[in-house]
């Protein structure tokens, strides 16, 4: 097998190509409405799309030397910037309607840029996407911030479409130099 | 993301007159030019932040020999590591030849540092070791122990958080401390033995660094700032406002405010043993509040020693206690949030989060959720905070907006400080501003004087009587 096939799953790689490429379009299809429903502050909407099972993660990136790379994330019950499961972002959604989420109220004005979508992993009904992220925020007249970062996702068939089962967040930055994360990525 | 720094210029002459009038402590005023002003900025890192007790990081952070921990003394980037002999270092993070960056990562583990420029090579404890070129290039006359690395004056800790300063004539970190500053310390040393969790959270505001570090006492913003977290249900709005409040000062700024327990609340906790106190602290506020109606709703119990250990009125404090000049000891005191000053329109918020070692799992999952959710920029308290400091500073960049000072009345001539038997002091009474003015009393101290000496001298003596 070539290593590019063993990179992107065993299972995924035994598709025919033109499954594939169906399977590689549908998951790019749903990353590209999630993203436009949170470009719309349609966020119950987009709550809709997310499993009761997800796990919302965003770690801690530090610099460090490459002897040490294995330290550049934090893990999974240590510090994060994000850690939720449904109901945490369930909150986060209601709070954006409550008229004094002061952080995004005015509210923000996003575009989420998803781009460099690879299926990675095909393992029953749950497909793993790796895609790369670029959240551009403006805010009232003088902030203008960009977080660039890669997602590991996994989706879960839901009759015709998916649902958000994870979603790990790996930002390339180590400071975040903006005033907070309020928006959802 | 937008990395722009304002970075200071010029440099006039400040006078104390001229300090003396940036805080009206009789009036509750303040000149809104000290939030924005670059040479009022420059004086505070001399002044403050080149003298003060800065933190560093916990001993757990940096466990073993050569694990270190970058971090900054006012704008001076440090590295705080673990020598041969096991002391902690704090090292100026620039390399003694051209001043690079000597250590780049942020954290990790080193046998020595290396400069990436031309290779000088500095022990663990700051010993220039070695230069390439050394014989030949030198000729052999290059003084390594005049070119070793400048390290801070002093290094302690107390209770295992680790302090540096660079002015020699700093008190013991124990004196600076004083009691209301180690009471702060102590709010966190109840939980026992304590492990740093991994993972600093950083973030950066255009805001003014006292604004961040003087909102930690307001206990006024909450309701209104964080109104939405109340209304999904976040927090509740008596924990987030609590009426009975309760104000610790001390000596050199630090301070203490926020909830308190009253006496007659005291005693009530003061007739449980160790584990009715775990037992109920376990509880929901739902719970407790039907089980043990006569305890205080505020987290965490501390047990039965502590008293001993914080005294009769401060183990009753539950607010939050700033170790002057930034550090937070936050709500439920198991994180420190350290307010790095960027020039006088960014702050650089840090998060640390520790946990007692002898908890379970569940007790673990359960102190992260609430951690994870409520501070850092993602937090649900946290995310609508930054917005309104920034603004607040920017305010003063206005000409007309900047001839008006600020208001910091409230309670203002109000209260009493009463003396305990046991000598500690406190302000008992509703939502107030007493330890913001404190705050900025004595930052007027630290700014007038010249000296550690003066300083000493000058300080101002907390407050006894009406306030």
């Amino acid at each position: 097998m070539s290593a590019a096939r063993a990179e992107r799953g065993a299972t995924f790689g035994r598709l025919p190509p033109h499954e594939q490429m169906v399977l590689h379009y549908q998951v790019e299809q749903f990353l590209y409405h999630e993203a436009d429903l949170l470009d719309r502050r349609r966020y119950r909407e987009w709550l809709e799309l997310v499993a009761e099972d997800v796990h919302y993660w965003m770690p801690i990136r530090r610099t460090v030397t490459l002897r040490e790379i294995d330290r550049e994330f934090t893990r999974v019950g240590d510090m994060a910037y994000y850690d939720d499961n449904y109901s945490d972002l369930r909150l986060r959604v209601e709070k954006l309607y409550t008229g004094s989420s002061w952080s995004e109220d005015p509210p923000s004005r996003t575009r989420h840029f998803v781009t460099n979508v690879q299926v990675t992993d095909l393992e029953g009904d749950l497909v793993s996407v790796r895609s790369a992220i670029q959240l551009y925020r403006s805010r009232m007249e003088d902030v203008s911030e960009s977080f660039c970062g890669r997602r590991e996702d996994r989706l879960r068939r839901h009759g015709e479409g998916f649902r958000l089962v994870q979603r790990h967040i790996y930002l390339d930055h180590t400071v975040i130099h903006a005033t907070n994360l309020s928006s959802l990525f | 993301m937008s990395a722009k720094r304002e970075r200071p210029h010029g440099r006039r002459e400040i006078g104390r007159e001229e300090i003396s009038g940036w805080f009206d402590g009789e009036k509750g005023l303040i000149d809104k030019n000290i939030y924005v002003d670059p040479d009022i900025y420059e004086l505070e890192l001399d002044r403050l932040f080149g003298r003060a007790w800065n933190f560093m990081c916990h001993e757990t952070h940096i466990p073993a020999v050569g694990d270190y921990f970058i971090t900054y003394i006012g704008e001076d980037q440090v590295i705080a590591v673990r020598d041969e002999s096991g002391i902690v270092q704090v090292l100026l993070n620039t390399c003694t030849h051209r001043g690079n960056m000597l250590c780049r990562a942020e954290m990790g583990n080193a046998k020595s540092f290396h400069c990436t420029y031309h290779g000088w090579n500095f022990g663990l404890d700051g010993k220039l070791l070695a230069v390439p070129g050394g014989a030949n290039f030198y000729r052999g006359k290059l003084d390594m122990e005049e070119w070793s690395l400048q390290k801070a004056a002093k290094v302690e800790h107390y209770k295992g958080f680790y302090f540096a300063t660079l002015d020699p004539d700093a008190p013991s970190l124990h004196d600076y401390l004083g009691e209301v500053g180690r009471i702060g310390i102590d709010q966190m040393a109840v939980h026992g033995e304590l492990v740093a969790v991994d993972g600093v959270q950083k973030n950066v505001i255009d805001c003014n660094w006292k604004i961040a570090v003087d909102n930690l006492y307001d206990w006024y913003h909450v309701n209104f700032s964080h109104r939405s977290a109340i209304r999904v249900g976040f927090v509740g709005s008596s924990v987030m406002q609590p009426m009975q409040q309760m104000v610790m000062l001390g000596e050199y700024g630090h301070a203490i405010g926020g909830p308190g327990i009253s006496e007659e609340q005291q005693a009530e906790l003061d007739k449980l043993g160790d584990e009715e106190r775990a037992r109920l602290d376990r509880m929901s506020f739902e719970e407790r509040a039907k089980l043990a109606p006569r305890i205080s709703e505020r987290r965490p119990i501390r047990p039965k020693h502590m008293k001993e250990v914080m005294g009769p009125v401060g183990v009753r404090a539950m607010g939050h206690p700033n170790i002057f000049p930034n550090l937070w000891v936050s709500t439920r005191a198991l994180q420190l949030s350290l307010r790095l000053p960027r020039g006088p329109l960014q702050t650089e918020v840090w998060w640390f989060t520790f946990l007692p070692k002898n908890y379970t799992a569940e007790q673990r999952r359960t102190a992260m959720k609430y951690m994870t959710h409520s501070f850092g920029p993602a937090g649900l308290l946290e995310q609508d905070d930054g917005e309104n400091w920034t603004y607040s500073t920017k305010a003063a960049l206005g000409r007309v907006a900047r001839r008006r000072p600020q208001n910091l009345q409230m309670g203002l001539g109000e209260d009493e400080v009463r003396e305990d038997p046991s000598g500690q002091m406190s302000i008992e009474t509703r939502v107030n501003e007493h330890a913001q003015r404190w705050h900025y009393r004595c930052w007027s101290d630290w700014l007038r004087a010249e000296s550690w000496d003066e300083l000493k001298r000058s300080k101002s003596r907390v407050p006894t009587g009406r306030i």
